[in-house]
């Protein structure tokens, strides 16, 4: 089984790549905005597995989006290095407040990333020479001149490394290290894992890959804005799908970006005003009464075998 | 680390500062002071109630702002449909918001007792999402503000004009704090809850309801930050994202004070108060105030960590 993991991902890769051949455009709007956010849900669930949780994808998402605007516009870098740019940014800014605050976790890591949204707001609201200010930064054009197939390659690649990123740590000793500091921190300090070193790599890992997605989203749409970049869908989104899915395994946050990508294309033209209301609901929900999510359910059921250890959250206790 | 005398001494000289930076600030810029303080209570009033969870319930409750926010809302719809005074709305908003808080208790709070910080921490934050944006597609996005006239009162001293109205936070924030303490120093389901506080377990094993108590100090603090939401609509116009910015800041006083110190929320509040309205009172530079408390988040934790890491 090993052995045939990579070809079968290679295939559904390539099936993936093929699909601008026999889809209309529309269809490709709504993958690039469903891979996007599979992006940000399987980075989300990579820092999850050592039970940190970060609220702050949507600030490292408009900070690797200006990074990779600004950086066009002003200096005339091309597109595809200003992504690239944006990704590094952002991890580079993770990197450097994992240094400050993961010493202290739980509770306090949360909050200080559920503020960064709002403070990277406010710095870009403050900052107007540079930044455009309120009313944003508009592009002078989008990447690929707007061409919708390119444009989808280019995110399905973002998509496809989170993926990547995501198995790597899945198949390595990053694993076991991370599951061990999940589990019991103590115990993973006593056999010489430096808890600190693994939580700032990692938090700055996956912020890179919210830094790019935020960068690819920014050149797509040629604009950026304190209120669209830094929106709270980007963090709201991700989570929810991640928990529907099934949080600690790959598998899970890709199924929920599908199936909440795909409905939200509808809960958006439906209810434009209310649709994140769902997504607060699939919250609650999904931690009150379906821990485990859609994949460790089924998982479960299916075998009780290999997959559900890694995918299992710990019941609440009495 | 030598604790005693070192740690005192320490507090001693930390309060001189302050003391100090106050007396300027007064002779340098006195509307500062005033209104610093003024929003340094609002910030302390909406924060106790917040530490009471976190202290006693050991949950840390991202929803707190929405709550404060669900009051505001309250008072506003008192006043438009049975033209109740939003001050007079205050003993209506303690009694529905201590409903709301048992039932948010039974239903999703409850459940997450034991359950990993994690859990909690996702629950709460879902939470803060589903009350936000039932509220926006309720109300929408729009604010609104009752066009009040006491609300506008001043008086001059000096060369100084400022608010009088917004004393009203100073003279809250005195009061919840007195209750407070009087209600877990001097009652017996106060002592309990502190007992419950310190150590669940052994609470429970000397008899005390630990579920109930849960129950009673969450519904308070929920009845509290929603009679706070009365007051604060008074004087700001309210959205369904105002509630928002009150849960981070309150947080940030909590970890300055420490997880327990009622007290220390206080002190730690008018330095927040203080410092933001500095910012505020320099053109150009007001944009920055938002960011102040985050600074001050991130230097607190990074003080914290390195004082555990040197025991």
């Amino acid at each position: 089984m090993k052995t045939a993991r990579y070809p079968t991902y290679l295939i559904l890769l390539g099936v993936l790549a093929s699909l601008p051949l026999y889809t209309g455009v529309y269809l490709l709007n709504v993958m690039d905005i469903i891979l996007i956010y599979m992006a940000l849900a399987l980075s989300w669930d990579m820092l999850l597995r050592s039970s940190q949780i970060s609220f702050g994808m949507a600030g490292l998402f408009g900070v690797g989006g200006y990074t990779a605007a600004l950086l066009h516009v002003h200096a005339g870098i091309t597109p595809l290095i200003s992504i690239a740019a944006g990704g590094l940014a952002a991890g580079l800014m993770a990197w450097g407040i994992g240094m400050a605050v993961l010493q202290l976790r739980g509770m306090y890591f949360a909050i200080v990333t559920l503020a960064l949204a709002e403070i990277f707001r406010v710095v870009v609201r403050n900052l107007p020479d540079l930044t455009g200010g309120p009313e944003g930064t508009v592009l002078p054009s989008a990447i690929f001149a707007g061409n919708s197939t390119r444009t989808y390659w280019l995110v399905l690649g973002v998509a496809a490394l989170s993926f990547a990123v995501s198995e790597i740590f899945r198949r390595t000793r990053i694993h076991f290290a991370l599951t061990s500091i999940r589990n019991d921190e103590i115990v993973a300090r006593s056999s010489g894992i430096d808890v600190f070193k693994y939580l700032v790599f990692l938090f700055a890992v996956t912020s890179a890959v919210q830094g790019l997605a935020g960068a690819a989203y920014a050149h797509i749409y040629a604009f950026v804005s304190p209120e669209g970049s830094f929106s709270v869908d980007f963090t709201l989104l991700p989570i929810a799908m991640a928990l529907l899915g099934g949080m600690h395994s790959t598998w899970g946050p890709v199924v929920g970006a599908v199936l909440l990508g795909a409905i939200s294309e509808f809960l958006k033209l439906h209810i434009p005003y209310g649709h994140l209301l769902v997504y607060g609901l699939i919250i609650v929900f999904a931690i009150l009464f379906f821990p485990q999510g859609i994949v460790g359910t089924l998982g479960k059921k299916r075998s009780g075998g290999a997959e559900t250890e890694t995918s299992g959250t710990p019941e609440p206790a009495p | 680390m030598g604790v005693g005398a070192n740690s005192s001494r320490n507090r001693c000289m930390i309060a001189a500062a302050v003391a100090a930076v106050i007396m300027l600030l007064g002779f340098w810029k006195p509307h500062v002071l005033i209104e610093g303080v003024q929003r340094a209570c609002l910030y302390a009033v909406i924060a106790l109630p917040m530490a009471l969870i976190l202290g006693i319930v050991g949950i840390i409750n991202l929803a707190h702002g929405e709550y404060m926010m669900l009051g505001a809302y309250f008072a506003y719809f008192l006043n438009v449909y049975f033209g109740i005074d939003p001050l007079a709305a205050i003993v209506p908003a303690l009694a529905a918001f201590f409903i709301v808080g048992v039932v948010s208790y039974r239903i999703i709070i409850k459940h997450v007792l034991g359950a990993p910080e994690l859990n909690q921490l996702l629950l709460t934050f879902g939470l803060a999402m589903v009350l936000e944006h039932t509220a926006n597609l309720l109300w929408t996005s729009r604010p609104v503000k009752l066009p009040l006239q006491y609300v506008s009162s001043s008086a001059t001293i000096g060369s100084v004009t400022f608010g009088t109205y917004e004393f009203i936070y100073v003279a809250s924030a005195v009061v919840v704090l007195v209750c407070l303490q009087w209600f877990l120093k001097k009652t017996a389901t106060g002592q309990a809850a502190l007992a419950v506080g310190q150590n669940p377990r052994g609470a429970k094993l000397v008899g005390i309801h630990v579920d109930r108590t849960y129950l009673i100090i969450f519904s308070l603090s929920i009845a509290l930050v929603g009679s706070i939401g009365a007051i604060f609509m008074t004087r700001h116009s309210i959205f369904p994202l105002v509630g928002a910015p009150f849960t981070m800041k309150s947080f940030c006083l909590i970890a300055m004070a420490g997880i327990g110190n009622l007290m220390g929320i206080v002190w730690c509040s008018l330095i927040l108060g203080l410092a933001e309205n500095f910012l505020l009172s320099f053109r150009g530079y007001a944009g920055w105030a938002d960011i102040l408390f985050f600074a001050l988040i991130v230097g607190v934790i990074m003080v914290r960590s390195r004082q555990r890491q040197v025991k």
